[in-house]
């Protein structure tokens, strides 16, 4: 099936009236979670996935992907009224969107934002159409070998790129391929670290992590600042009309940063945060006064806003291409895709064109539907700011113990569940970033099947790690990305 | 000798290290495969206590506000306590008086102790919003959740 066809059958799947109802859905709830404090597309994925149970996979799919761009979105609009970014990869949005909205134009802010981010998700998503392609055609050829290697490079990249501490980050991930070798071993039958226990012998569910790590770690937090008060701090909206000269201040950051954004967000490990902060340092450097950042300059809140959507979109390229997501959020986007029994990679385009061109086609509905749906009625939206904490955080406890019942049925995974919102909440208070965790706890059962084939192959010799020149390149670029921050903070130490 | 949080830090993750390792080598071999059961596993155990190792040299270069997040104040510590037995009672109590009930109680009972003082809307919220999930999910849905006492 040639390109334009599949794209054809994408927008079949899309614009079909299930298709367009379930991205209005997805957008909606996405900008919904993602908008409530601290909550971000993580926990937004995370918490709808038992919603697509039983559905029509790419219904489903087309749903998540709207509510992890909506997440993002939703992300942005309390980072400009609050101040408070619920997820790092607004952050940057709060530079100048919170000065915009403290000088009483918070509605031009927000709309802005909205500008930016629809044209940042929608360059990217023609670029998503025009390379995500081209490269599982190549990835098809990758080699067992090559696909270890390739999944090796993502976590080192994710590790030296998180914020912090590298030898911390690294710590992160391999903890989260320990937790991947509980249950039973696929190719031998041995049981590990089961602790003749029958409810781990199928491993650890991941909707268990990532919600104990992400929304319950976020719980812990809401606790104890559970008496700040900035939520009624809200300003007012005033217009969200923009004029012709707000359009042609954005016109070049956004441009720019649609691209460069998309780029970051195929590289393993980037993704939203580091897009975002590099669009706006960029913009910042080569602007002609750059004294207006930070002051609520409309390039300042542009940039940002186009890259981490662009970033978005650029996030689907290794996920749907090659089946290895390159960043927290897209690995529990990976686990969306496998409770629905879907298995991105290089043979979902030939497989499930629908569902692969049904993604992809989808991401246009739904960056149009953030424009003109989402603008006018944030406003409203916005108001869910205003639920009271101890009622929000006994909510968001609630959905995290539905979220997990309705995957497993058993009470066992909630305790599980309650363990790891200790361990996430330990990990905020020591500066481990989360990220690396959920990614490693993900590839890591993949990780090890590839190791163990490519050494089945070549008669359990490690040379074929190298003699491969895909996996070679690949384990040098791993091995340079967490080498460099390593040596630098050792030499920090002595310094 | 442990002076930084790194140091702290880094012993127990060691601890960890050496206990998953143990656990490694108590595996049951499997002659027939190449590469064994064990061997990612003795990999990241060895890893995890090197990488700790290496935290334990590591100077802290922890800012002011990180290490103020450390800092939670007596109270604050007693209620994540509280919830974290609530919730924990809420599990154990999910599947025995089924999920409307426990779900019920529990957004009442936490809400009022993190200091929701309006009662009423608190009563209206922890019912209605376990009804409606309860019956999107068993009725939309079609995923059973836990009936309990309930009759329906």
């Amino acid at each position: 099936m040639g390109s334009l066809e599949g794209l054809m059958t994408g927008f079949e799947v899309a614009f079909s009236l299930t298709g367009i109802l379930f991205v209005l859905i997805g957008v909606f709830v996405g900008t919904f979670i993602g908008m409530l404090p601290g909550l971000g597309p993580i926990t937004a994925i995370a918490v709808m996935i038992p919603i697509t149970y039983g559905m029509d996979p790419s219904t489903a799919l087309v749903m998540m992907a709207g509510v992890y761009y909506g997440a993002v979105f939703g992300g942005s609009t309390a980072s400009i009224l609050l101040n408070a970014p619920g997820i790092s990869g607004t952050v940057a949005t709060s530079f100048d969107g919170y000065p915009m909205a403290q000088q009483g134009k918070a509605g031009k802010a927000l709309a802005i934002a909205a500008v930016a981010s629809f044209t940042g998700g929608t360059v990217s998503v023609v670029l998503l159409m025009l390379f995500a392609p081209a490269l599982a055609s190549v990835a098809v050829a990758f080699s067992p070998a090559a696909y270890f290697a390739l999944m090796f490079m993502g976590l080192t990249a994710i590790s030296s790129l998180s914020e912090g501490s590298t030898v911390k980050a690294l710590i992160s991930a391999v903890v989260g391929f320990m937790v991947a070798t509980i249950g039973i071993d696929a190719q031998t039958g041995t049981q590990r670290y089961t602790f003749g226990n029958v409810s781990l012998l199928e491993g650890l569910d991941f909707l268990v992590i990532a919600l104990g790590l992400f929304a319950l770690a976020e719980v812990c937090s809401l606790i104890i600042n559970r008496k700040d008060l900035s939520v009624n701090n809200a300003h007012k909206l005033g217009s969200l009309r923009l004029t012709k000269g707000d359009f042609n201040e954005m016109k070049g950051p956004v441009t720019r940063q649609s691209f460069l954004g998309f780029i970051l967000g195929v590289l393993p490990g980037a993704g939203a945060t580091i897009a975002s902060f590099i669009g706006y340092i960029t913009e910042k450097r080569i602007a002609k006064n750059p004294d207006e950042f930070g002051k609520g300059s409309v390039k300042g809140l542009a940039a940002p806003e186009t890259a981490n959507n662009a970033a978005t979109s650029g996030a689907f390229v290794p996920l749907l291409s090659l089946g290895i997501p390159g960043s927290g959020t897209t690995a529990v986007m990976l686990g969306a895709f496998m409770v629905l029994g879907v298995q991105p990679g290089p043979l979902l385009m030939t497989d499930h064109p629908e569902i692969f061109w049904g993604i992809i086609a989808s991401m246009y509905l739904g960056n149009v539907f953030l424009l003109v749906l989402n603008l006018p009625l944030i406003p409203y939206i916005a108001k869910i700011l205003k639920i009271p904490r101890p009622l929000l955080i006994s909510l968001v406890i609630m959905f995290s113990i539905i979220g997990v019942y309705a995957i497993s049925f058993s009470t066992f995974d909630l305790y599980m569940l309650l363990l790891f919102g200790v361990v996430g909440f330990l990990m905020r208070l020591f500066a481990f970033p989360a990220p690396p965790l959920i990614l490693a706890f993900i590839l890591g059962g993949m990780m090890e099947q590839s190791f163990r084939q490519a050494l089945t192959i070549s008669n359990g010799s490690m040379m074929v790690f190298i003699k491969d020149p895909i996996s070679l390149s690949l384990l040098i670029v791993a091995l340079l990305s967490f080498t460099f921050p390593l040596i630098r903070q050792i030499r920090s130490r002595k310094g | 000798m442990l002076k930084t949080m790194n140091q702290k830090v880094s012993i127990v993750l060691i601890l960890v290290g050496i206990g998953y390792l143990y656990m490694t080598s108590n595996l049951p071999s499997y002659p027939y495969s190449p590469v064994d059961a064990d061997v990612i596993p003795t990999g990241l155990g060895w890893l995890l206590v090197g990488l700790a190792v290496l935290l334990y040299f590591t100077k802290d270069s922890e800012t002011k506000e990180q290490k103020a997040r450390r800092d939670i104040p007596k109270k604050d510590i007693g209620a994540l306590l509280a919830v974290f037995i609530f919730i924990f009672f809420y599990i154990l109590l999910l599947e025995v008086l089924g999920f409307i009930v426990s779900t019920a109680v529990f957004i009442f009972f936490s809400s009022w102790f993190l200091g929701y003082e309006k009662f009423k809307t608190n009563i209206i919220v922890s019912i209605l919003f376990p009804l409606f999930i309860y019956l999107t999910f068993t009725q939309f849905l079609k995923i059973s959740l836990p009936e309990g006492i309930l009759p329906f």
